[in-house]
């Protein structure tokens, strides 16, 4: 062999040895392709003295918070002995070849202490490779509040591992009702704290909330007819109201002032941004017949929406202020309900297809459209701040229900919040 | 009232019927109480005759509510339905529109709001500006035909009050309509 061939040869296994050292360290996962390894987890019983109950449910809600993040696969815990499961929380009582040889390739081990009315938790996190300190955290939250603080951890694991925090802290804002009455609700993602936010004895639908939770926008015809109601959440009073003729609706925030909302009156449709604050009102888009459904990117500078200015119902993208619409869908009639991700790389919408309404994905330019969804009405599909979920509304199991699910159509789960049935759900800060 | 006037009729004619025992009347003195006799008399008849007609009164007001009411349940108002995905009035319809829009020219004062609806297939806020968009299709053959736009109200309610909460096509067939109501 030549001295450079040696050379090359030497180089190339050094770095094999070293990514093979990184390939625990940086547990990135690659979730952008058809489909992701998931890491499994194991989650043994916290540890604790005097705290009875809480040490299970504690880590049974961890269990059940990195099951529903769609990234791990949570080891049951039947798989852990009575050798494991009393083992100690720090590292030099651990003995990771156990775990790795049941398949764990993460330890989650915690402790809870109780101090007055206060609740402690340690959390440490291992790779089962080689022991290495994933994290450790401490958090310290009133006893009442013990499922805040271990969403919290659930957050914070997925940030160390997936290298983006989790969604089990989030709030959702949401339409819950029967015939003839429908209301908006609001509710921590684990079905806890649920806050009705309106108490008509009337149909009130179509929620958002500006980004800094002030502003909650909804359509209701409390009045009679259907009018657009803008309210100032801390101060219980309305900010702006929009009662003239016609349907007003499809509300949606750019920042914390900008709103837009579609009023389909006469033989226009407009889309108009408005400033919540100074009342300045613009018409971003107008056409003979349906225009709604407006979504913008963060920064304001795109806008999606549903027209059927072609013949049919169709999605479009337009850049702002003064593009014009390109239309993004051409496979059958009915594509409805776009919204953008706020990572401004993906559109979800809603398409009739083989009979059923499924939530589907495209890129911005309308490319690589992909079905999400297997059957029945799916509807209102909504990203996570991280763009890496997908919440929405679907009748499937019968009743409209509430679901979750990773931006691919993986890892579904159904929501619960409230006897009525629930749609139009939405990310709340 | 009327048994009440009566009654009263009767006590007055009964109270006059107990006048003070005869006496002795001088010429003048018959005259006047045959005056006040005949003036009573006038008096009575004028009762009997303001009974009678307060409830005259009362029934004809009662047959005018009748009337409009009448022309309200009598008003040709029918459902007018559409196709999926669709607010286009299929020519079927058209005589029924034509028979209520001159009903409608007719009875002027009569406000109506014409209501747009959708089946249970789609989503809610596409629905929302459909059911307008039905609504309002058949406002403008109204108006067209001459009916004042003022007096018809739109309002849409997407498929949030389905007639047919059933699945399957002849459930949805009925939901895609508009209906006319009374303001």
């Amino acid at each position: 062999m030549t001295k450079h061939r040696m050379t090359l040869i030497t180089l190339v296994m050094i770095t094999l040895l070293f990514t093979a050292n990184m390939a625990h360290a940086t547990v990135y996962l690659d979730i952008f392709g058809k489909s992701f390894k998931r890491i499994t987890i194991g989650i043994p019983p916290f540890k604790g003295e005097n705290i009875d109950r809480s040490r299970m449910d504690m880590s049974e809600l961890l269990n059940k918070d990195l099951d529903m993040s769609g990234f791990f696969i949570v080891a049951p815990q039947s798989l852990m002995d009575k050798e494991l499961t009393d083992e100690g929380i720090e590292k030099q009582e651990i003995k990771f070849s156990n775990w790795k040889s049941i398949g764990i390739e993460l330890l989650c081990k915690g402790k809870i202490q109780k101090i007055n009315d206060d609740l402690v938790l340690e959390a440490f996190v291992y790779d089962t490779l080689d022991g290495a300190l994933m994290l450790a955290k401490r958090y310290k939250t009133k006893a009442e509040d013990w499922r805040k603080i271990v969403h919290r951890l659930a957050d914070d694991i997925m940030l160390a591992i997936t290298g983006e925090k989790g969604i089990m802290s989030s709030k959702i804002v949401f339409t819950s009702g029967g015939k003839n009455r429908k209301d908006i609700y609001m509710a921590d993602i684990d079905g806890f704290n649920i806050k009705r936010m309106t108490n008509y004895r009337s149909i009130t639908l179509s929620p958002s909330i500006s980004p800094n939770g002030r502003y909650l926008a909804y359509t209701s015809y409390r009045e009679g007819k259907p009018n657009l109601y803008i309210i100032d959440i801390d101060k219980n009073k309305e900010a702006y109201v929009d009662r003239t003729e016609g349907m007003k609706t499809g509300t949606t925030w750019i920042g914390n002032t900008i709103f837009g909302y579609s009023h389909t009156s006469g033989r226009y449709s407009t889309i108009y941004t408005l400033n919540v604050e100074n009342k300045d009102k613009n018409v971003v888009q107008r056409n003979d017949g349906i225009t709604t459904s407006p979504s913008f990117t963060t920064d304001g500078t795109k806008m999606v929406f549903v027209s059927d200015m072609h013949g049919s119902a169709q999605i479009f993208i337009k850049d702002l202020p003064s593009g014009s619409p390109k239309r993004l869908t051409y496979s059958g009639t009915y594509n409805t309900s776009p919204v953008l991700s706020p990572k401004g790389d993906l559109i979800a919408f809603v398409a009739k297809f083989e009979g059923a309404f499924e939530i589907c994905t495209m890129n911005l330019d309308g490319s690589n459209q992909r079905v999400l969804t297997v059957g029945g009405i799916n509807d209102s599909p909504q990203f996570s701040p991280c763009g890496r979920y997908i919440i929405y509304s679907s009748n499937k199991g019968g009743r409209y229900n509430i679901y979750l699910m990773l931006f691919n159509g993986e890892n579904k789960k159904m929501l619960k919040f409230t006897d009525g049935e629930e749609t139009q759900p939405k990310f709340a800060p | 009232m009327k048994y009440l006037t009566i009654f009263f009729a009767f006590v007055i004619l009964t109270s006059y019927g107990c006048a003070p025992k005869a006496v002795q009347l001088t010429p003048t003195e018959q005259k006047q109480v045959q005056a006040l006799q005949r003036g009573d008399d006038i008096l009575k008849d004028r009762d009997k005759k303001t009974g009678i007609t307060e409830e005259e009164l009362a029934q004809r007001d009662k047959a005018r509510e009748w009337s409009l009411e009448e022309i309200k349940k009598n008003a040709p108002f029918k459902d007018i339905y559409f196709e999926f995905d669709s607010y286009i009035i299929k020519s079927d319809y058209l005589p029924k529109l034509n028979e209520i829009g001159n009903w409608l020219k007719k009875y002027k004062n009569i406000k109506i709001a014409v209501e747009g609806h959708c089946d249970e297939r789609g989503t809610i806020e596409y629905n929302l500006a459909l059911g307008q968009k039905r609504a309002e299709a058949v406002k403008n053959y109204l108006v067209n035909l001459g009916v004042d736009e003022a007096s018809i109200k739109t309002i849409s309610f997407g498929k949030e009050i389905p007639i047919d909460s059933s699945h399957g096509e002849d459930a949805w067939a009925k939901n895609r309509r508009t209906s006319f109501k009374i303001d």
